[in-house]
């Protein structure tokens, strides 16, 4: 939305001309600068700059609704909203399960089995809509190198014996668990950017990152003076590019 | 120039060719070059701005020039203020009353303090009719975190619909059961308008569009921006267009609430300063935002207890409160006095009081 280019948001010919002869071709570098310097650099009165930083920022800003909308719109698919964990007592404290659209993270001691919960997430995920999952593609970046597929196949048969009675559902499910061992930080960002394609074409339903924590503590060490900024900023940089992926798709991560 | 033809003869002997030159000199200048009285100087004076004035308001199309007020006119304004209650009456007091209008709340917290459920807390409470108590108008729900739940409000609303339902109930007046025929579900959620933001170029685009947004819809009395450290906070090299953008972010707000009369509350997160032996936990955002806001409210625990501090007012005293978040919203902690049906009842503690003296 930010890098749209000033062309399309509608301002005259000679006007964005005018503009990208200072560099100024997205509605961000507009936006950033002040309103004296809009005005000396397009030359035009207070009144005018007013208008046309409205114009603008019309193309950028975001659309409207109301809750109202908001709330019909989710009671149309109740049942979508929410990945039951088919643990009750938990369902029932998350308000029917993990929610589909935002971020949920899981946190505990090592030992206590983040890792099994994944796993487990993951089947879940695989299943068809009647049996309470999702009927998608899961995407499972692993840090630790702690997935083990013979341990999903063994949740998978142990858990819905019935389902999973053939070989062929087995490779359906284990098919459309993708898995990416990242070890760095950047290849992590670099995957995290790269995901959007990948769910439309994959038809994901589930991102889960295991786990955030381990390959930031290797990388990051917090006595060195500089490495706190750029932890935070290598943190929050992936945490808005997967609430925009968790809102866009309307899936768990 | 409309002066008498004498005054403009004697202006003209000085050797005052233009009006600049007049405006320039000043009212005793002006006596003294040509010998007439003070008084009459200004008159003049004033007669020529009057002229200038007249020309460059027409070329400039008109603006909101400052506004003169004696502090007389702003007692009484600020006293026929109405506040925005947040069902926390010991929220309210230290508060002086609640959320005030035209001013720029601050609710700084660590996450999952309750920031989000206050917002969305106020956003129903604004729309609280007048004989309840309420200021009756809109609200503008910004969020830049996406932590608004939907089912949340839902909820919040209920008891507020509740509430007002057994007010009334209690009172039996003719304006209040009228009042609840348009306080429902319905019209309080079709009457939040929310926007989401994902990064700092779309909270930008949106604080420029919103004057116009409220001249639209006039009735707005409350904007929310949920978050308005989170687009700030990462992918920022340049700080110091950072701090550039934020004072015109609130410059921009500031003018937005005292021109519609709302309120305008911004939550911001919090962020550790190093000091010299230890590191406390600080409002994010540096120490030039910490002007931007008028009244600032630090939300943080105590062991298992939330607690709020009013940190920054120019009315009210400092001072610490307990809160709670119930299902039905932001409340007060139950006094453990009063706590017989502590658990089965889930109603106001305010309201606990009066249903007491209707058992008795």
């Amino acid at each position: 939305m930010a890098a749209k280019k000033l062309r399309r948001a509608q301002l005259s010919q000679d006007l964005c001309e005018r503009l990208s002869r200072c560099q100024i071709t997205t509605c961000q570098d507009f936006l950033c600068l002040s309103l004296l310097e809009l005005m000396k650099v397009t030359g035009q009165s207070y009144y005018e700059v007013q208008k046309l930083l409205c114009k603008v920022s019309r193309a950028c800003a975001p659309k409207m609704q109301t809750a109202y909308e908001m709330k019909l719109r989710k009671s149309v698919s109740p049942s979508s909203a929410f990945l039951s964990t088919t643990l009750h007592s938990l369902d029932r404290v998350l308000h029917g399960g993990v929610p589909c659209g935002s971020l949920t993270e899981i946190t505990s001691p090592p030992g206590c089995g983040k890792t099994q919960f994944c796993i487990m997430l993951s089947v879940l995920a695989t299943l068809p809509l009647s049996m309470g999952g999702l009927d998608g593609a899961v995407i499972y970046i692993d840090t630790e190198s702690a997935f083990s597929a013979e341990r999903l196949i063994e949740i998978a048969g142990n858990r819905f014996p019935d389902y999973f009675d053939s070989d062929e559902k087995v490779f359906c499910m284990t098919r459309s668990i993708h898995l990416y061992r990242e070890l760095t930080c950047c290849s992590v960002l670099q995957r995290i950017m790269s995901l959007e394609e990948e769910i439309i074409s994959k038809k994901v339903k589930l991102i889960i990152i295991d786990s955030v924590a381990s390959v930031v503590r290797k990388e990051f060490d917090t006595k060195l003076q500089g490495n706190l900024a750029e932890r935070s900023n290598f943190l929050t940089r992936g945490a808005s590019v997967l609430k925009y992926l968790a809102e866009e798709f309307s899936i768990p991560v | 120039l409309p002066l008498a033809p004498a005054r403009r003869a004697r202006l003209a002997a000085a050797g005052f060719q233009t009006a600049q030159e007049l405006l320039e000199t000043g009212p005793c200048g002006l006596s003294k070059e040509i010998g007439i009285s003070k008084e009459e100087a200004l008159e003049a004076l004033q007669v020529v701005r009057q002229e200038c004035h007249g020309d460059a308001a027409r070329t400039a199309g008109g603006s909101g020039a400052t506004r003169k007020f004696t502090a007389l006119e702003l007692l009484e304004e600020e006293q026929a203020q109405g506040f925005i209650i947040t069902f926390c009456s010991a929220l309210d007091n230290i508060l002086g009353g609640g959320v005030q209008l035209s001013k720029i709340t601050e609710v700084c917290g660590a996450p999952g303090v309750g920031k989000t459920q206050l917002c969305m807390q106020l956003a129903v409470d604004v729309q609280i009719p007048e004989c309840f108590g309420g200021v009756a108008g809109e609200a503008v729900f910004i969020d830049t975190e996406g932590s608004f739940m939907v089912d949340r409000v839902v909820d919040v609303a209920a008891a507020c619909v509740q509430h007002c339902q057994l007010v009334a109930e209690a009172q039996q007046e003719e304006d209040h059961l009228k009042a609840l025929e348009t306080f429902s579900l319905e019209s309080i959620l079709s009457h939040i308008y929310y926007f989401r933001c994902r990064d700092y170029i779309e909270l930008l685009a949106q604080v420029y569009l919103l004057p116009e947004f409220l001249s639209e819809h006039s009735r707005v009395r409350l904007v929310v921006i949920d978050g308005i450290a989170f687009p700030f906070r990462h992918d920022f090299e340049d700080l110091s267009l950072r701090t550039r953008l934020l004072n015109g972010l609130a410059q921009q707000l500031i003018i937005v609430a005292n021109d519609h009369k709302a309120a305008v509350v911004l939550t911001n997160q919090m962020t550790t300063r190093i000091g010299q032996s230890q590191s406390t936990l600080v409002p994010a955002l540096g120490e030039s935002w910490g002007h931007a806001a008028t009244v600032r409210l630090i939300f943080h625990w105590d062991n298992s207890q939330r607690l709020a501090t009013l940190y920054k007012s120019p009315s009210q005293k400092e001072a610490t409160i307990p809160y709670h978040i119930t299902p039905h919203g932001f409340r007060d902690v139950q006094p453990p006095a009063v706590t017989q049906n502590a658990e089965g009842t889930e109603m106001n503690p305010r309201k606990r009081p009066r249903r007491e003296e209707e058992k008795q």
